[in-house]
C-alpha cells in the first residue's frame, strides 16, 4: 500500500490528462442524457389528436382492469350496449375510455364480446396456431455456430403468403481466429404452415465481413459477397411464440484463388406479429 | 458428408422455388386479390319478372373502421455502474429497445459503453499500462428475452398508482474489450414502473459473462452491471 502512495507523485501529467479526458468525457455523456429526457418528455405532446375506434359492448359487462396484465384487478365495468373508445393496444391488452371518461384496461377475449358501430363483431388478429400459420412479420434471436466460430443472429421476415417469406438476417461470429458480421437476404419456403412442426426451405445471399485477429499471417480485414441454401424447422410453441433452428450452407466468393465455405447451425426464439 | 448436405439442399431449394404452391399464389401477395369476376357468370335478370310496386332507396351507409395503435415498442437510455472485473467499477451508459410480446414476455436490446480503469497490478507497478487508452473501452451490446414475474402496481400516497413489474432477463451478445469481442452471456433482473402509458423508469442489475484473456491468463469474468434509465413507449 505505501508503495502505491509513494509512486504518484511520478506520474503527475499523466494524471491531469486523465483527469481532463475523464470529465469531458462526463459532461458529453451528462449532455446526451439531458437530450434524451428532454426528446421523451416531448414525444407524446406531438402525437396530436387522432380518432379512436369506438365499440359496444354486447356481453352483460366489460370489465376494465387497472393494468395490462391478467393479475390487475378490476376496478370499473361497463354495462351492455356500453360504448367505449379503444385509445391503443398493448400486447394483448387494450386500453379503452369510457363514455363517462373512465380509463381502464380490458383483455382481448372480453374485447371480442363488442361490436362496431354497424353491428359487426370486434374481431383482432390473435396470437394462435392460426396466426403462426397465416401471419406479416416475423422477429427472432439465434444462438449458434458459423465456420466453427461462435455466432449471436437475429432475422426479420415479411411474408407475402403462408408459405412464402423474404428474410433479412444478420449476425456477428466471434471465433478464436477471426471474428466478423454476416448479412443475409433470401426467400424461405414453408412448406407445412398450419402444421406446428413446419419445416422450411431457405436460399439467397449476402455479405461476410471478416476480421482476422492479429497473430495471423493475413491480418487484413475483408468484406466478401456470399449466397447460401438451407433449411429448418419451426415448433409453434405459445401464444406469438416459436422455436426455430437451421442450418445454412454459404458459399463464400472471394479474391483468392479458391472459394471458401462455410456452415450455420443455430436455434432460437422468434414471435410473428 | 458436407457436400452431400449441401447438395440435398440446393435441390430442395430449387425444386421447392419452383413447383411449390409459393410461386402459384405470387398473385395474392399482400391480398391485392383481383375483385370477384363471379358477377360476369350471374345469369341476367329475368325480364319477365314484374316490376316491384315500391323501389326501396337504401342508402348503406359506411363505417369507417379507425386504426388502433400499438405500444409495443419500448426505446430509452440508461445510466449506471459497470463492475469490469480486474479494472474497478466505473461509469456506463447504454440504450435500451424492448419489444412487448405478451404481458410476460419480452425481446431486449441493449448496448452499453464504459472506460475500465487500471488493474492493481498497474497502480502498483507504476507507469506499466497492460493495454492502451482505445483498448480499455469496453462496449457490449446484448440480445435478451424478457419475463415479467412479478406483476404489480406501486403507490405514492393516496391518490397515484403506478403498474409496476419485477423481471428476469437472459441472453446472448458480444462484449468488445481489450483489443478483442468475446460472445457473452447475460443475465439479470430489473423492476419497471409506469408512471404514465407511455413512460417508464427501470433499475436493472445485469451480469455480463465471457472468457477473457486480458490478464495473461484465460478465465471467465463477472462484469456486474446496475443502472437507472429511462424508456418510452411506442
Amino acid at each position: 500500500m505505501a508503495h502505491s502512495i509513494s509512486t504518484t507523485p511520478l506520474i503527475p501529467p499523466h494524471r491531469s490528462i486523465e483527469r481532463r479526458a475523464e470529465s469531458r468525457r462526463r459532461a458529453r455523456q451528462c449532455a446526451l442524457a439531458g437530450l434524451l429526457l428532454l426528446a421523451a418528455l416531448l414525444a407524446p405532446a406531438v402525437s396530436g389528436a387522432r380518432e379512436y375506434l369506438q365499440l359496444f359492448v354486447t356481453a352483460p359487462y366489460l370489465e376494465l382492469h387497472t393494468g395490462p396484465g391478467r393479475g390487475y384487478p378490476v376496478f370499473s365495468v361497463v354495462p351492455r350496449d356500453g360504448s367505449v373508445d379503444v385509445l391503443f393496444r398493448r400486447t394483448d391488452w387494450f386500453k379503452v375510455r369510457t363514455e363517462r371518461g373512465v380509463e381502464g384496461w380490458a383483455s382481448q377475449g372480453d374485447m371480442e364480446r363488442t361490436v362496431l358501430a354497424d353491428g359487426t363483431p370486434f374481431r383482432y388478429p390473435r396470437g394462435d396456431l392460426a396466426g403462426f400459420t397465416s401471419h406479416r412479420f416475423e422477429l427472432g434471436v439465434f444462438a449458434g455456430a458459423w465456420g466453427g466460430a461462435n455466432y449471436i443472429s437475429g432475422y426479420w421476415s415479411v411474408s407475402f403468403n403462408p408459405q412464402l417469406a423474404l428474410e433479412v438476417a444478420g449476425g456477428q461470429f466471434l471465433g478464436r481466429y477471426s471474428n466478423g458480421y454476416t448479412g443475409d437476404i433470401g426467400f424461405a419456403h414453408v412448406i407445412l404452415p398450419e402444421s406446428r412442426w413446419s419445416p422450411f426451405l431457405t436460399i439467397g445471399g449476402g455479405e461476410v465481413h471478416t476480421e482476422p485477429k492479429a497473430t495471423l499471417v493475413q491480418p487484413a480485414d475483408r468484406t466478401e459477397p456470399s449466397a447460401y441454401v438451407g433449411g429448418g424447422v419451426r415448433f409453434y410453441l405459445t401464444r406469438r411464440f416459436f422455436l426455430r433452428a437451421e442450418f445454412k450452407a454459404h458459399w463464400i466468393f472471394t479474391s483468392r484463388n479458391q472459394n471458401e465455405e462455410a456452415d450455420e447451425w443455430k436455434a432460437g426464439f422468434a414471435f410473428f406479429f | 458428408m458436407e457436400s452431400g448436405i449441401r447438395v440435398l439442399l440446393l435441390t430442395a431449394g430449387l425444386a421447392a422455388l419452383s413447383t411449390l404452391s409459393g410461386c402459384a399464389t405470387v398473385r395474392s401477395w399482400f391480398h391485392h386479390r383481383p375483385a370477384s369476376t363471379d358477377a360476369a357468370n350471374q345469369p341476367a335478370p329475368d325480364e319477365s319478372e314484374q316490376p316491384s310496386v315500391i323501389e326501396p332507396q337504401v342508402a348503406r351507409r359506411t363505417v369507417k373502421v379507425a386504426k388502433i395503435r400499438s405500444s409495443n415498442i419500448e426505446l430509452g437510455a440508461e445510466y449506471g455502474a459497470l463492475s469490469i472485473e480486474d479494472f474497478g467499477t466505473h461509469p456506463v451508459y447504454g440504450f435500451t429497445a424492448a419489444y412487448h410480446i405478451t404481458e410476460d414476455f419480452f425481446f431486449q436490446g441493449e448496448w452499453g459503453r464504459a472506460t475500465a480503469g487500471r488493474t492493481s497490478y498497474e497502480v502498483l507497478s507504476g507507469n506499466v499500462a497492460l493495454l492502451t487508452q482505445a483498448e480499455r473501452r469496453f462496449t457490449y451490446y446484448d440480445l435478451s428475452l424478457g419475463y415479467n414475474f412479478l406483476p404489480g402496481e406501486a403507490f405514492i400516497g393516496r391518490g397515484v398508482a403506478m403498474t409496476s413489474a419485477f423481471y428476469l432477463l437472459g441472453g446472448i451478445g458480444g462484449t468488445d474489450f481489450g483489443g478483442d469481442t468475446k460472445f457473452t452471456v447475460n443475465f439479470g433482473a430489473g423492476y419497471r414502473v409506469v408512471p404514465r402509458d407511455w413512460l417508464a423508469v427501470h433499475v436493472t442489475v445485469q451480469d455480463h459473462i465471457f472468457q477473457s484473456d486480458v490478464i495473461g491468463i484465460t478465465k471467465l469474468t463477472n462484469n456486474l452491471e446496475a443502472r437507472i434509465g429511462t424508456t418510452v413507449f411506442f
